[in-house]
């Protein structure tokens, strides 16, 4: 990989961090499209049984421990754009490892 | 537009689980087999990205946020199957970590933000394709945009309509008109960053994404 490829992948990543960090901390709290749309329609009251992932470290986009000011906001955005990046790292090593041989891969 | 726990009935999260599955089943043996080496650095970022825009709600109409869905944007830069993979890890990640979308209903947001717009994507991507993408992909791309984020709003109210989630009062095309009337406008900031974004990858990483010309009429003709 190239210095310049380097380079812009690290612009991109800095970018998702700030995004994610700082950005989102200034994001408009009114109920998104759908959840505007289901309380106008009187239908925002779950009505069959569903499943919540538990809270175990984060309490939706915040830290538990750090509360849902700025600095628990931004380690859920910085930790949670992190993950994600991980984990399609690692699939993308998955993917790259079980290629069959000698199908097409463009290394240039 | 995530859809929260306790909206869809067992047999529609159920076939909504089997769809995405299968659709992801498809991405990830489609990507196994020509899996380009550069796309890899291009998935982990832009997935990130994307998570990350989606946390900044912005204000819409009166008392309405959206924010990016980033279906369609992945659909264009990285193809239909890649799209899908990241945008399924996004969703698993904000679903089963930050408690944003029922668990259950997993399969039904994959299929709306993720199948969906990443398809249609995949149908502007070949204009991006061209060696001199022109002000018709630019067009196509912001209406495409809107287009797929209106589209995965209509599918969500025929998904909570057919879990009888939706009240004996309202009408089925008024539940639409609502529902398809503010995701206009969130669908239109969608097409507009969809368009900004591909423009910069395009100037700075068109390699990683589009390939160099031949490489690209290959995929074209695949």
């Amino acid at each position: 990989m190239t210095t310049y490829n380097r380079n812009t992948l690290l612009v991109g990543v800095v970018c998702a961090l700030a995004i994610s960090g700082i950005v989102s901390y200034f994001a408009s709290g009114h109920p998104d499209g759908l959840e505007k749309t289901q309380e106008d329609l009187g239908a925002a009251e779950a009505v069959h049984g569903g499943l919540d992932a538990p809270l175990v470290a984060f309490n939706e986009y915040s830290l538990m421990g750090l509360g849902d000011g700025f600095w628990g906001n931004a380690a859920a955005g910085i930790i949670g754009s992190g993950l994600v990046m991980g984990i399609l790292l690692g699939v993308g090593w998955l993917l790259r490892r079980h290629r069959p041989a000698g199908s097409a891969s463009a290394t240039p | 537009m995530h859809i929260g726990s306790g909206f869809l009935s067992p047999p529609v999260w159920g076939t909504m689980a089997a769809v995405s599955g299968a659709a992801m089943a498809g991405s990830l043996a489609v990507a196994g087999r020509r899996l380009d080496d550069r796309k890899v650095p291009l998935m982990g970022v832009m997935g990130a990205f994307v998570f990350a825009a989606q946390m900044v709600n912005f204000p819409v109409l009166a008392g309405t946020s959206g924010h990016l869905g980033g279906g369609f944007l992945l659909g264009i830069l990285l193809g239909a199957p890649l799209g899908i993979i990241v945008m399924a890890s996004i969703l698993v990640v904000q679903s089963l970590v930050f408690q944003d979308g029922g668990v259950e209903a997993l399969g039904a947001n994959i299929f709306v933000m993720g199948v969906v717009p990443c398809v249609l994507g995949a149908v502007a991507r070949r204009l991006w394709m061209r060696p001199r993408a022109g002000l018709l992909a630019d067009v196509v791309t912001f209406v495409g945009g809107t287009v797929a984020v209106v589209a995965g709003a209509t599918v969500v109210i025929l998904l909570l309509a057919w879990s009888k989630a939706l009240p004996g009062s309202v009408s089925l095309a008024q539940a639409l008109a609502v529902m398809d009337f503010i995701h206009l406008f969130i669908g239109l900031v969608e097409g507009a960053v969809s368009v900004a974004v591909v423009r910069f990858v395009l100037a700075t990483r068109r390699e990683a994404a589009f390939g160099s010309p031949s490489l690209a009429a290959e995929e074209a003709a695949t």
